[in-house]
């Protein structure tokens, strides 16, 4: 009775919801205050998805869900991103009959890291993907070891792992067991000999703290690692990236299934990579996979564009307190080599909570926007000066960035001159408050 | 005058910006018209500390703490003894908690720290995090900063930070942080610490001068970004606690 009620009022309180425009977390919340269990007491399909991680998640379920659906199969995911329990929960029973059988051939989930442990104590997943763990979000995940000790409970002893084996503290979590499948990207022409960045979490192994080498590596300390203390290194992949082309935006995986790139990113070939190997482990074909990643357009609204007096420009949101995030995005501006004016903006630190932290700004890689095409610097925001302070740390000549605290100012700043492309650098919590002041496109 | 920085476990103690801890102390250095060199240690690395005229550790992981602190031992005496002849040295972040008696993990394995200072530290699995205003004896502005730490520490004698307007301090709510011996300068808060407080900078700055006989300017040269982020900060922190 308990279990009706709690699907019922998860169902209406979705429905109401979608009218007032809430979010899609609160009618899953009802549902375990009605029914604390209800997730281990409804009837879930064959073939259950967790994906999560530090960078990717989003990106890679929907690439996950669009090949399972290719292949014929009903997937249900938390498109909205709702990746705690709650959100979680109102995916399941908004999608389940009455009784509690959830109608779909997979349930796909993006699931937070520090949530998965709380959600996977009522049912488990089959295949549980891990994208990576860096630096992340640190005022609330405090480090990426502890996200790491947070995860660890989720990943339960008969669930098979799809993991990066370039990673070398997310590929801790297939020690001691077999049922891992690895993913990876081989030396490429991107490959450098050591890792990059300004701070080097993989200068150590995270097992035992010995130092670490590097055969190669594709960005920060992400690639093929060895630790000369202990012996532990990159495992053998299953399904790997042999050849890349960013320029042409031409993938290869394994040898054989040739993919074209719509969003030419080394960070993208990872998502690619992951939603490629749990979708073959899955009993998807290669043709199939390959098939729909060829020129995927992710639907989720990262990138955005505008128009602005005589210039045209891409808002590429970038997570605050996510260094990586960052870096992905300040890489794609040096490497599209396009002549562009650079904005960056950190006016509210996150959008959930309040907090004067700035410290993740040393984290970011900025010297990546000293790069001929990069014509102009202006920081802007509540906390433009920490960003100045942070670029007067930078290889950046003084003369090439400029701060202009308010937002609005700095539009009329960019209005006022040029034409050359503008490259917005920002988080959710701040872009609109750029967008609003724009001609956006569709 | 040529002035060496010695920065221990650049990689393994690293978490939230604490390098740049160095090159704001490095820079104000230079400044004043000194040359500097940052010597970095690794463990395993030769180190003479009485090449130093400064010591910097920063913060990390609570396994990479353990990693360092195991290292940072063959140090310990003449770390004890270098501070008592007067070193300056500033321990951010979790190296704080190696100065002490003991370090406590969240599984209950106690080790013991070099013994510099009297505390003990006590971590516990659920992490402490908040921003943090308080003040020092050392200068009248606020000190700002982010605590992000999961060790309680008890038994300081002589905090850094008075008791807290808000953040957690040492061992509660609102208690005293950090710890302030002669020269020698620990406190867990992140910003980083000397970046978002350009008074302690100054203060830290100038006990590394007095120490050598140089003369410490009747006016520091002024870091225009930095005393702006740090107003913007302190105004913003101040809002905070008086809206609690």
């Amino acid at each position: 009775m308990r279990k009706l009620l709690a699907i019922l009022a998860c169902k209406v309180g979705y429905f109401v919801g979608k009218l007032v425009g809430k979010g899609s977390s609160l009618p899953g919340k009802l549902a375990l205050q009605l029914c604390p269990d209800i997730l281990s007491r409804v009837q879930l399909p064959p073939t259950v998805i967790a994906v999560s991680g530090s960078n990717g998640k989003t990106s890679t379920v929907e690439m996950i869900a669009a090949i399972l659906r290719a292949d014929g199969r009903k997937v249900i995911y938390n498109k909205e991103g709702s990746n705690q329990t709650e959100g979680v929960a109102t995916l399941i029973l908004t999608n389940a009959s009455l009784s509690g059988k959830v109608r779909a051939d997979v349930l796909l989930m993006e699931s937070d890291e520090r949530y998965a442990a709380r959600t996977f104590q009522y049912f488990r997943p089959t295949h549980f993907v891990v994208t990576n763990l860096y630096r992340d979000q640190l005022t609330r995940n405090g480090h990426p070891e502890s996200v790491y000790d947070a995860l660890r409970p989720a990943l339960l002893p008969e669930t098979e792992l799809v993991l990066n084996a370039d990673d070398p503290l997310s590929s801790c979590f297939g020690l001691d067991r077999d049922n891992v499948t690895w993913f990876g990207l081989e030396r490429c022409a991107y490959s450098v000999p050591s890792p990059t960045g300004v701070y080097h979490d993989g200068a150590h192994c995270p097992v035992c703290g010995g130092a670490m080498e590097y055969d190669y590596v594709h960005y920060n300390h992400i690639g093929a690692w060895r630790c000369t203390s202990c012996g532990r290194a990159r495992p053998a992949t299953q399904y790997a990236a042999t050849a890349l082309d960013l320029r042409k935006g031409l993938l290869t995986i394994d040898g054989t299934v040739n993919i074209e790139l719509a969003f030419r990113s080394i960070y993208n070939v990872y998502n690619i990579l992951a939603a490629y190997a749990v979708c073959r482990r899955c009993g998807v074909s290669a043709g199939t996979a390959a098939g729909v990643i060829g020129n995927y357009v992710l639907k989720n609204d990262r990138m955005q564009t505008f128009r602005l007096g005589a210039h045209h420009g891409t808002l590429l949101t970038s997570k605050h307190e996510n260094s990586i995030a960052y870096d992905t995005n300040l890489r794609y501006v040096q490497d599209c080599g396009t002549e562009c004016v650079v904005v960056v903006i950190v006016d509210a630190v996150s959008r959930k909570y309040f907090t004067s932290e700035t410290s993740w700004l040393w984290d970011i890689d900025f010297d990546h926007l000293d790069s001929p095409n990069v014509k102009r610097v202006i920081l802007s925001g509540r906390y433009c000066n920490d960003l100045a302070e942070r670029f007067a740390y930078s290889v950046l000549p003084a003369e090439k960035w400029e701060v202009v605290e308010g937002i609005p100012a700095a539009v009329e700043t960019l209005k006022a001159s040029g034409s050359e492309e503008i490259y917005v650098l920002t988080c959710f919590s701040d872009r609109d408050k750029f967008l609003t002041l724009t001609e956006r496109e569709a | 005058m040529n002035l060496t920085i010695f920065r221990f476990y650049p990689d393994l103690m690293n978490l939230y910006g604490s390098y740049a801890n160095v090159s704001v102390l490095s820079r104000l250095l230079e400044r004043l018209g000194h040359a500097v060199e940052v010597r970095d240690v690794a463990p395993g690395d030769a180190a003479g500390l009485a090449d130093a005229d400064f010591l910097y550790m920063g913060a990390g992981t609570e396994r990479r703490q353990q990693f360092a602190l195991a290292d940072f031992r063959r140090f310990a005496d003449d770390a004890r003894a270098a501070a008592n002849d007067g070193l300056p040295m500033l321990f951010a972040g979790t190296a704080m908690e190696l100065l002490g008696e003991s370090v406590t993990d969240a599984n209950g394995n106690t080790v013991s720290g070099i013994g510099l200072a009297p505390f003990q530290t006590v971590q516990r699995a659920r992490r402490i995090v908040g921003d943090v205003y308080g003040r020092t004896e050392l200068f009248p502005e606020a000190v700002v900063g982010f605590m992000n730490k999961c060790g309680v520490i008890s038994g300081v004698d002589s905090p850094l930070l008075d008791a807290l307007d808000m953040g957690f301090g040492n061992d509660a709510e609102h208690a005293p942080e950090g710890w302030h011996s002669a020269n020698v300068y620990a406190s867990e808060l992140t910003g980083p610490l000397l970046v978002k407080n350009p008074k302690l900078l100054e203060h830290v700055a100038g006990a590394l001068l007095t120490r050598k006989g140089l003369t410490i300017p009747d006016e520091w040269p002024v870091d225009v970004w930095a005393r702006q982020g740090y107003d913007v900060t302190a105004r913003e922190l101040a809002a905070r606690r008086d809206k609690a």
